[in-house]
């Protein structure tokens, strides 16, 4: 039912333009599996890339979007002739679990009349970490526009990347974590899909082997996930190396020769400048950086120095500071008294000291650790902070030494894992990661979603729903870069500037949704002339990229969504009397359906899709008008539903009957009765209407969110209305 | 046009139990407060600063047609309006000379634009009436009468004075200032939600005293007119609710000010402008419907000595003048907004090659059609203008954006002067010296940056706030020929203060190691590069190709200086004054006023005047 509001209001958007992808992007919202908006921005992708950097799948991201780290896992060791003459890489041994059987896919969607209030408690309850008391027969995931929702529909697209299987031996190391992690970055570039949901099972396993903590159900902390993989990773290619040394010993063989100079070739080079031991190689270059501390010992005013290295930086944090000040505060100077004092060598005992620590060498990737849980003894437990820290885009280090090289080096903010909970003993994680061409996207387990770049900023810990950053990971980058970037992505801007513009004035598209998820706003809302063009050029020349895995029963509605997001409504508006039909028909009714319609629009649906898209952009600027009155009726008819559908039990069925009915929409083409009469809706009925409405909308008890929303789409349609005027005329 | 509709019913409980059951309450009273504590005063070498009173303005309850919880999913993906703090502007209707004068060029080698300098002082708040200023250029012919080009002090000619266009009928009534179309009060606006003013208004205004201040505060959809002079200043003299939109900033003009008329403009988070009058109630809506522009104004400024012109900085990097008694033409938005034509919607365009001086213009002050808004648009990039100010000489404005960029424009001449770049990330505030030598910049690189303008160069950083800097005030009443003091306030919720002299702030060492980005910095320093753009078109490490090229001839790009070789300036003062990220100060002779994110406007009594007062 949400759905269905939500839709209409979108359909009924009267912004300044509502341009054909916006209409596109509608579908989202809509009961079947649908493009989603990750699908929609890949499908005017080229061939796919050699280095799989186009590639969104949900899993753990932050270290394959690290080009160094991904290309260095992915050729080393480097293959020796023997291994492949041909020289391609060993074939993963990647299972493809079918996506799930795609007929159970809507008898999910029987149950979509969960009202948005009800989700909304379960949502809390999840970001709380437990089940919600009293929860209703609903699973959260049968919920469109929940995460929950769209992960189970990841799940049911596929294809679904099972690694169940080891595929050490071609590597010629022994199994161990770096191979998983080569396993699961293997499998991802040679996947012929650019979206799909990958399962790390066998890493996971050797994960939980070789590490004792992680062998429970408890949540775990992402930072030592992190410098657990990455010390792994360290480790086994040390040992590899070490091993290969010794074979190479033995044999002498000059081909394998040139693979440990690739694995220690660098860890050679840092030798001589001392700070190393020997056989590390690609992972430290990458990662690692060099702190000095010096101390100082206040009795005999020695200064000391020590370097270490560091794979990240754990920084504390404090109220309304900002990441910048965090790491000048972890060089600042720091008493080494009382129960923690100094031995010095000079003075030869324990004395109070001054320790400061700087950064002697910048790592390519800079892995911050902000440390948001802190024990604290009055409740003895760990406790999350919540303080406000702000992270900007560019970062350049204050805490350098005097002889650091380049200690002014620039880096750039790719990825952010965030922290969802309350505190620190269960929350989830998800990462939104900067791609290197197709902007930042938000991983959320199984989900992919591509998000705008302010999205990035939303969590300094002050916004309301206890997601925070938790490690941020700059890398390095260069000012010409940076210019570069903002000169290309200077559009994006000022895309994103009218959005917020009309996030403001067009009330009852964005603030008035309560779906959460909901993607549309950040399509692009402005200049459908030229930006949508190309993309929709692109899409139609082809469209069988980012559809391919979907199964055909799929397919129908996204086809029949096409034509308008108008046209799902208008079938609600004439189905709408028969709402009160059995549940039991629908299932039957449906079932079928889905079976015929499997075969026939799966045909179908590519060509009406190019045609309509085609077409719906030719008429957008008289479709946007005809949404709008569209959808008013639309919402007529919805309060009737509403009223009639009083109990709870009818929910599901209001669903259920939605999906049917807009596949028949799609099937019999409402297009034209749509049309008509569109336009003699006129702003006075409309605003009638409204006042009509408005009252009577509480009485029922069935969908809690619609009167909220009942109210806030007034207003603004009105406005809206008004505001496209100019542009319609 | 459009009938607002009734407003909703609140049925109780129907929404309201799972959103906490707590039905929004419409209206809020601001509050005052007088904490006292250690922790509310502080030291500094001329005295201590004792908190007077906290004002805490009210943060008005989103609009019933608004949802009234915040998405509770954190993921949600959402964009947010655009919002800013509480943004103020403090006005005496008495003029008073500033304390501070700059008495132009005699005292320095400054050769701004080349020409002679004007005389011109910058006033205690904003910009100085132009009382004192019409009188002393009894020499200037029709410009320094026309009321709508811009009057400027001394030889600096008005904006749009060539454009005869622009001169208008020159009423003969001077008292007599037009005032905005619509009454508010009676306004069916969809745009403005609710008006609330004071009952004793007529009454307040007549017995308040003549030197007293007013101020203007816009926090999220409300704005709020009140008597900083009147000891119940929480009752505000007149509260604006908007609907929807957030007024995301606003001014006054200084040159119409008086005690029967005061000109204020507000930039909104829907683009749009309002321009009200608060005596009469009266208001007129620019830009309407983003008919202009669609993004959100982020700042907004009277032209210097203008009477009816305004410049509002779009976030889509879109700086427009417009005029307040103008109907709203069309200034293409498409076209404006894509980076494909040159052309303004009229296409009336003066200087077709917008590259040639690194700012396009989509409409020139000096385009031949002049009967509607905007009076000129300039697009300086697809980047978030945060903030702009106009130089005390009224020549130049200097622009920063989210980019990290600070523009030097020369506004008159419609040029990109300079362009710099933060150390990293965005800049967020932007102000010039009283003497217009140097523009300072803070941003998220939680760094104010002070560059002088003489030597196009950066010659100092200043380090002391723990987070991003969000404003920047000069206090005019410790600034003298050679030396500066200036305030900042940032997200940390800190008061920074400063102290800087020309001795202080050597040129930048010019020997440094080589490092990735270096322009020859000395070369530069050397040319006059003020009376002649054309010559140093040195650009350094910056930008990427492409920007190289267009900009080479004319503009020159500054590269960002390493570390090593800029002095760091510490702060004489930093002092935790909010928990709430600060986002406005301003000086006043007795005062050091700021504000908070949550509405909190505090004022911090200067050494020896809490004593009088208390």
């Amino acid at each position: 039912m949400a759905g269905f509001f939500n839709k209409i209001r979108n359909a009924s958007t009267p912004s300044t333009a509502q341009t054909s992808k916006e209409l596109v992007s509608k579908k989202k919202d809509e009961i079947v599996p649908e493009l989603t908006p990750l699908e929609k921005m890949l499908q005017n992708a080229g061939p796919l890339r050699e280095d799989a950097t186009d590639k969104f799948f949900g899993f753990e991201n932050a270290l394959f979007y690290s080009d160094l780290f991904r290309e260095s896992v992915i050729n080393y060791p480097s293959l020796s002739p023997s291994d492949s003459s041909n020289g391609s890489r060993p074939r993963v041994n990647v299972t493809l679990r079918p996506p799930l059987n795609p007929t159970l896919a809507p008898q999910q969607q029987t149950k979509k009349g969960i009202s948005a209030k009800e989700a909304m408690k379960q949502k809390q309850a999840l970001s709380a970490g437990q089940p919600a008391p009293g929860q209703p027969a609903v699973k959260p995931e049968d919920k469109p526009d929940t995460p929950e929702y769209k992960k189970k529909q990841a799940m049911l697209k596929g294809p679904i990347l099972e690694l169940a299987q080891e595929n050490a031996m071609p590597y010629g190391m022994d199994e161990c974590t770096f191979t998983g992690l080569k396993d699961i970055f293997l499998a991802v570039l040679q996947s012929n899909t650019r979206t799909g949901v990958l399962s790390p099972q066998r890493f996971l396993e050797i994960f939980k082997r070789d590490n004792e903590m992680f062998r429970n159900s408890m949540h775990q902390d992402a930072h030592e996930f992190y410098g657990l993989v990455l010390n792994d990773v360290i480790a086994n290619v040390e040992a590899n190396a070490r091993k290969i040394q010794e074979r190479l010993e033995v044999n002498g063989q000059s081909d394998l020769a040139q693979s440990v100079e690739n694995a220690l070739g660098s860890a050679l080079v840092n030798n001589a400048t001392g700070y190393r031991t020997p056989g590390t190689g690609w992972v430290h270059d990458i990662f690692e950086g060099v702190l000095t501390s010096e101390t100082k010992c206040l009795t005999c005013e020695t200064a000391s120095q020590r370097d270490e290295t560091f794979l990240d930086l754990s920084i504390d944090l404090e109220e309304h500071s900002s990441v910048t000040s965090c790491l000048r505060k972890f060089s600042a100077e720091e008493m080494l008294c009382e129960r923690n004092k100094f031995h010095c060598d000079h003075c030869g005992g324990l004395q109070e000291a001054e320790k400061r620590m700087k950064v002697k060498r910048l790592p390519k990737v800079l892995t911050l650790h902000l440390k948001r849980f802190k024990y604290t003894e009055d409740y003895s437990r760990l406790q999350k902070l919540f303080h406000r820290v702000v992270y900007p885009y560019h970062l350049r280090m204050f805490n350098t030494t005097e002889d650091a090289e380049d200690p002014d080096r620039m880096y750039e903010l790719y990825a952010v894992v965030v922290h969802i909970g309350g505190n620190a003993y269960h929350g989830h994680y998800v990462s939104i990661i900067k791609t290197p061409d197709r902007g930042w996207v938000l991983f959320d387990d199984e989900m992919v979603e591509p998000v705008d770049k302010h999205f990035v900023r939303n969590f300094f810990g002050d916004k309301p729903g206890m997601a925070t950053a938790y490690v941020l990971f700059y890398q390095e980058t260069t000012f010409e870069k940076v210019r570069e970037e903002q000169e290309r992505e200077g559009m994006e801007e000022v895309k994103l500037a009218t959005q917020a513009a009309n996030v403001a004035q067009d009330e009852s598209v964005d603030k008035a949704e309560t779906a959460p998820l909901k993607r549309q706003v950040t399509q692009p809302v402005i200049m459908p002339e030229h930006e949508s063009l190309a993309n929709l050029a692109h899409a139609a020349t082809a469209p069988g990229l980012a559809n391919a895995p979907t199964s055909p029963a799929v397919e129908t509605p996204v086809a029949s969504e096409l034509p308008s997001g108008s046209l799902s409504s208008s079938g609600l508006i004439t189905s709408s009397t028969a709402k009160m039909e059995t549940k039991s028909k629908d299932d039957l009714k449906r079932e079928k359906k889905e079976r015929e319609a499997a075969e026939k629009a799966a045909r179908q649906a590519e060509k009406e899709k190019e045609k309509l898209k085609e077409k719906q952009y030719k008429e957008d600027e008289k479709k946007r008008r005809e949404d709008q009155a569209k959808a008013m009726q639309a919402r007529r008819n919805e309060h009737e539903e509403l009223q009639k559908a009083l109990e709870a039990s009818k929910k599901s069925a209001a669903q259920e009957e939605a999906v049917r009915k807009k596949e028949e929409g799609g099937s019999t083409g409402f297009l034209d009765r749509s049309k008509k009469g569109s336009k003699s809706m006129s702003k006075r009925s409309f605003s009638f209407f409204r006042d009509k409405n408005g009252p009577a909308v509480p009485d029922s008890p069935v969908n809690g969110d619609a009167p909220e929303k009942e109210k806030k789409g007034r207003i603004s349609m009105g406005l809206g209305r008004k505001k496209s005027m100019p542009f319609l005329s | 046009m459009f009938v607002l509709p009734p407003p909703p019913r609140y049925p109780a409980g129907a929404y309201g139990v799972g959103l906490g059951g707590v039905v929004p309450l419409i209206e809020t009273n601001n509050t005052l407060s007088n904490p006292t504590g250690p922790e509310y005063q502080f030291l500094v070498g001329e005295g201590t600063y004792v908190l007077k009173e906290d004002l805490h303005l009210a943060t008005p309850p989103p609009h019933p047609s608004e949802a009234p919880v915040v998405n509770p999913n954190p993921l949600a993906t959402t964009p947010q309006p655009a919002t800013a703090g509480t943004k103020m502007s403090i006005l005496s209707l008495e003029t008073r000379p500033p304390p501070f004068f700059y008495k132009g060029p005699a005292a320095t080698t400054l050769s701004l634009g080349g020409t002679t300098l004007s005389i011109q002082e910058h006033p205690s708040e904003g910009r100085y009436s132009t009382e004192g200023a019409k009188s002393s250029e009894d020499g200037r012919a029709t410009s320094s009468e026309v009321p709508t080009g811009s009057i400027t002090l001394g030889s600096a000619p008005a904006f749009g004075e060539g454009n005869s266009l622009l001169a208008p009928t020159v009423s003969k009534d001077v008292n007599k200032k037009k005032k905005p179309k619509n009454n508010v009060t009676k306004s069916n606006s969809s745009f403005i939600s609710r008006v609330i003013v004071n009952d004793n208004l007529a009454r307040k205004l007549t017995e308040r005293p003549s030197d007293g201040l007013f101020a203007f505060a816009n926090i999220n959809r409300a704005f709020q007119w009140l008597d900083m002079s009147s000891p119940t200043k929480q009752d505000y003299l007149t509260k604006i609710l908007f609907t929807k939109a957030h007024c995301l900033c606003h001014d006054v003009n200084m040159v119409t000010k008086s005690v029967s008329h005061i000109d204020v403009i507000m930039g909104f988070s829907t683009g749009e402008i309002i321009w009200w009058e608060p005596i009469s109630q009266r208001y007129t809506r620019l830009n309407k419907n983003g008919i202009i522009n669609n993004t959100p104004v982020s700042e907004i400024r009277w032209i210097p000595g203008s009477e009816n012109l305004f410049l509002a900085a779009h976030m889509d990097g879109l700086l427009v003048v417009y005029d307040k008694e103008k109907e709203d033409g069309h200034l293409n938005p498409e076209e404006e907004g894509l980076n494909a034509s040159v052309s303004g919607s009229e296409g009336e365009l003066s200087n077709g090659s917008a590259h040639g001086n690194g700012i396009r213009i989509n409409k020139s002050v000096h385009s031949k059609n002049q009967k509607t808004n905007p009076v000129a648009a300039w697009k300086l990039s697809n980047q978030r203008i945060n903030a702009f100010a106009f130089s005390p000489d009224n020549r130049h404005l200097a622009v920063v954006s989210e980019d990290g960029t600070l523009r030097v424009i020369d506004y008159l001449r419609e040029e990109l002067l300079d362009l710099y770049y933060s150390y990293y990330g965005g800049l967020s505030c932007v102000c010039w010296t009283p003497d217009g030598k140097y523009v300072l910049t803070g941003g998220q690189d939680d760094l104010i940056s002070i560059w002088s303008m003489a030597d196009s160069a950066l010659v100092a950083r200043c380090q002391g706030h723990r987070s991003w800097v969000s404003a920047l005030a000069f206090d005019l009443w410790r600034c003298d020929d050679r030396s500066y003091r200036f305030g900042s306030v940032g997200e940390d919720g800190r008061l920074c203060l400063w102290d800087f002299s020309v001795g202080m702030l050597h040129r930048p060492k010019t020997a440094a190691p080589a490092a990735r980005h270096r322009g020859s910095i000395s070369s530069r320093i050397t040319a006059p590069h003020r009376t002649d753009t054309n010559t140093s078109a040195n650009s350094g490490g910056m930008g990427g190709p492409g920007t190289e090229d267009e900009w080479e001839e004319n503009v020159i790009a500054h590269p960002v200086q390493p570390r090593a070789v800029i002095p760091m300036l510490p702060p004489v003062l930093t002092h935790v004054i909010d928990n709430h990220p600060a986002c406005w100060l301003a000086f006043t002779e007795d005062a050091i006023i700021t504000s908070c994110k949550s509405g909190h406007v505090r004022t911090w009594s200067r050494p020896g005047v809490q004593a009088a007062t208390a």
